[in-house]
């Protein structure tokens, strides 16, 4: 039987379906004057290949972007992805679901405009979605818009979303994997040249910062839009400098030429305890890594790998290992053990499964029962001969990789098992594991909020699952949890689903890592997201009593 | 002339052809530098699209064809064509090249001229010693002491780029004084090294040629001893011009590592961005430039030796 709309959308989230949301001109907190400027500083390890917003493909790229474009609504910070649960207006002001939850209309806000005066309009939304999908770009997002059928206007203000199917993450995937692009800026360009185009380089949003300048290979500048419908930046500017070397960027920083440097190694930490102008602030973010299995023989990709295709030898080598005691030496106070394939900050409920303890003496044991033992005293196991032994993969550019292979490689050695790191240049090694030319490997994936992308990295049918672990019940609890309907169902298919794959094993959950940021005191932030730390950076100011020289330079043009 | 024109043109295209095959055999390719959240359907994708699929010999072609009408292509990296990559990138490079060059050339030949007309001497000795030091320093570790130093340590200079990031923000005496006080730690990493080199070829040079008869000629007729040292050095060139055509490729080397320490987006930050990035055609075009540059100084350096030395005109 077919729920009613109503009806549907109460079970699920518990509130009235007609969720209009007030418009949000004038619900930001008015700037007071003495709450705007300042000059915030980033430095970074690499320059942007575009600000396109369908094409980003890089961590920089990403922080311009999402504060000069809009979404139409802006996921909450609990990161929640059912329904519409959480989101906050953007672009649009208030949205309807259609009666069978097949369709959502988005009024946009009427006041918006885009960087250069035009009003924003549904023409603007359609158009987005006609380039994320189009098959003459390369957009990473695209896989993850299938469920969306069209995109429609109504009125010049209202853009209506029209879905294949029933999902709990139909408005998640309506706003949170696309920036709302300028139809009247890019609608004469053809799909195929938008790659290219100028405007990738000086990009045209709707955000509470505008762009102003890109100097290739030194800094890219944004302005607070002081004509923003939800007011301007408090923040006067912020400039990305670029300086490719770490050490580089990191005496940027304790120089005072920069204000801000992500991705802090455990390294860096004490000095910037020790430096009075900075401070740290924790910084979740969305990654973890592991070390995989091949469950596939990489000479015969045909045959099952038969080091690896022995559940008991993947227990045992899950066992062996101190995990707690790899995060601490490898990340400091700056990891913690993961728990699954995905971070805790995504997981529903991470009391709800349980992992395999670490257990010496059980993974010994376990080898032994599986045939492989000591038997010419070498201090390698073997069985009919052959060692047991195996290569670890590891791209040479990752040092944390490279620290955890070598205590890896000892910790094996403790239970007899031969493991050698392997490091290959970062082309070269993901090279060999798209080619799944390995034994095992250290990898890492960053997932997006909803975790759809499981279904890509450990699904049997995914296409980054490269060690090719296949487990139909994994597989069918994956499907239930991503498409249940009722929260409540979903959390309990998803403990099941974490508690299958962690007693498979298809590898061993290393690492969760935290990304602290420094930053200079004279800055008074929003809370950071886990997705990305310059979610509210519009709402980031600076301590009037702080200000120095290139606080007070206002907003007015370079000379 | 022509001869040499044909040969630096040969060399410049044979250097580029090695870059092309040797990059396209290396592992990896543009698809699999966009990192590790990348599908593999999404890497096919971009295979497809951008013809990386087609045999070494196909694109070896498709790139051939295009550089015979003047089209370097388009960095895939950086989503511009590749010209304005160089356009942004060469300027820099020979900005930061050419002050090390000139001050190399300069200081190497006063230190050297200096030293070999006392040769032998303590203070000879003492400067020979410390110019030994310098020269056996590689230019990315001084880099890195000079930047640990006075940008990290005493902070008197910036630590990297061309300019500060409030430049566009300054008066036009200030945006001098912050270029200035930018060129100043990568300037001297390359050529505090450049120095040595040409003042130990100078003042050796300088040494066999006080001892030549034309300078007893000279103080016999009575010349200054300052007369006679400038006619002792004008001989003493020969071999410092002849250095100056082989270094290039060394500075340019150099120039890579200091530009990556200093973050200078000059050639070697843009040639190491592409590498990493698999970037074809900026590679290709990096390569064809250097390779262009240094055949350019060495037939520049032949001219002046012509000019220095009238005798080797008619060889």
């Amino acid at each position: 039987m077919r729920l009613s709309h109503t009806r549907w959308l109460a079970s699920l989230f518990g509130f009235p379906f007609a969720f209009a949301l007030a418009a949000c001109a004038g619900s930001e907190r008015a700037a007071d004057a003495g709450d705007t400027g300042g000059t915030l500083i980033v430095t970074v390890p690499a320059e942007p290949s575009t600000l396109f917003p369908p094409l980003l493909s890089d961590t920089q790229g990403a922080a311009i972007v999402g504060v000069i474009f809009d979404r139409l609504a802006e996921i909450g910070d609990g990161l929640e992805t059912y329904g519409d649960r959480g989101f906050q207006p953007r672009l649009a002001t208030s949205w309807t679901w259609a009666n069978d939850s097949l369709s959502i209309a988005f009024v946009l806000d009427a006041l918006s405009r885009w960087h250069d005066g035009r009003p924003v309009t549904a023409e603007d939304v359609r158009f987005t979605f006609r380039v994320y999908t189009s098959d003459s770009l390369v957009v990473d997002n695209k896989s993850l818009l299938g469920n969306i059928d069209s995109v429609s206007v109504r009125d010049p203000r209202t853009a209506v979303f029209w879905f294949k199917r029933r999902m709990p993450r139909q408005f998640y995937d309506a706003t949170y994997h696309m920036y709302v692009l300028p139809s009247h800026l890019l609608d004469t360009i053809s799909m195929a040249k938008l790659e290219n185009a100028p405007f990738g380089r000086n990009p045209v949003g709707t955000g509470r910062f505008r762009f102003a300048r890109w100097e290739p290979g030194q800094r890219i500048e944004i302005l607070a839009d002081t004509a923003n419908s939800r007011g301007r930046a408090l923040l006067d500017r912020v400039i990305w400098s670029i300086a490719p070397d770490f050490g580089s960027s990191t005496v940027k920083l304790f120089a005072g030429e920069a204000d801000f440097l992500e991705q802090l190694r455990p390294e860096n930490l004490a000095q910037v305890a020790r430096t009075p102008s900075l401070r740290l602030i924790d910084n979740r973010t969305l990654s973890y890594g592991f070390l995989g299995f091949n469950f596939r023989d990489r000479s015969n990709q045909a045959r099952p790998n038969t080091l690896f295709s022995d559940a008991r030898v993947r227990r045992a080598l899950h066992m062996a290992v101190d995990r707690e005691r790899l995060v601490r030496n490898v990340f400091d106070s700056l990891g913690m053990v993961a728990l699954a394939p995905a971070p805790r900050a995504l997981i529903p409920d991470t009391s709800a499964f349980t992992q395999l303890p670490y257990d010496v003496a059980t993974a010994k044991a376990l080898l032994d029962s599986a045939g492989w033992r000591d038997s010419d005293r070498d201090g390698v196991r073997d069985r009919d001969g052959v060692p047991l032994a195996f290569d670890i993969l590891i791209p040479s550019s990752s040092s944390s990789r490279q620290r955890y292979a070598v205590l890896l490689q000892e910790q094996y050695r403790a239970i007899g098992v031969k493991a050698t790191p392997k490091a290959l240049e970062y082309n070269a090694w993901s090279d060999a594991v798209d080619r799944h030319d390995f034994d095992a490997y250290l990898g890492g994936w960053q997932p997006s909020p909803g975790l759809v992308g499981l279904m890509q990295t450990w699904a049997s049918s995914g296409s980054s699952n490269a060690g090719r672990y296949a487990s139909p019940v994994f597989d069918a609890l994956l499907d239930s949890a991503l498409t249940t309907l009722d929260p409540t169902t979903s959390r309990r298919y998803w403990a099941r689903a974490f508690q299958q794959i962690d007693d498979d094993v298809p590898a061993v959950w290393l690492y969760e890592q935290r990304s602290p940021v420094a930053i200079s005191r004279r800055f008074i932030t929003a809370p950071l997201r886990a997705d990305g730390w310059y979610v509210g950076l519009a709402d980031w100011r600076v301590d009037p009593a702080q200000r120095i020289d290139r606080d007070r330079i206002g907003l007015g043009t370079p000379p | 002339m022509l001869l040499r024109v044909a040969q630096g043109v040969a060399i410049v295209f044979a250097a580029a052809t090695l870059a092309f095959v040797l990059l396209q055999l290396a592992p990896g390719d543009p698809a699999t530098a966009l990192g590790e959240g990348v599908s593999p359907e999404l890497r096919a994708t971009i295979r497809a699209q951008y013809g990386l699929d087609d045999s070494l010999a196909t694109q070896y072609g498709r790139w051939l064809w295009s550089l015979l009408h003047g089209d370097l292509g388009w960095s895939r990296d950086q989503h511009r064509p590749v010209v304005a990559v160089l356009a942004d990138a060469l300027p820099r490079s020979l900005l930061l090249m050419g002050c090390a060059l000139g001050v190399s050339l300069v200081g190497g030949m006063l230190i050297g001229a200096w030293q070999g007309a006392r040769a032998g001497s303590r203070s000879d000795r003492t400067t020979s010693t410390a110019l030994l030091i310098l020269y056996s320093l590689p230019e990315f570790w001084l880099a890195l002491v000079l930047l640990v130093v006075f940008a990290h340590q005493l902070h008197w200079l910036p630590a990297t780029g061309i300019t500060g990031e409030m430049y566009d923000y300054m008066s036009a005496g200030q945006q001098l004084v912050d270029r200035l006080r930018h060129l100043v730690l990568p300037l001297a990493s390359l050529s505090l090294v450049g120095v040595s080199v040409f003042a130990r070829y100078q003042r050796n040079a300088m040494q066999e040629s006080m001892a030549q008869a034309f300078v007893r000629t000279a103080r016999a007729k009575g010349l200054t001893e300052s007369a006679v040292r400038r006619q002792a050095w004008r001989s003493a060139l020969l071999p410092v011009i002849t250095v100056t055509g082989l270094l290039l490729p060394a500075l340019i080397t150099g120039a890579v590592f200091v530009e990556r320490v200093f973050s200078w987006p000059g050639m070697g930050y843009a040639m190491i961005r592409a590498i990493e990035a698999r970037d074809y055609p900026v590679v290709s075009a990096g390569v064809i430039v250097g390779s262009a540059v240094t055949a350019f100084g060495a037939a520049l350096a032949d001219i002046a030796r012509d000019i220095a030395d009238p005798r080797l005109r008619s060889l």
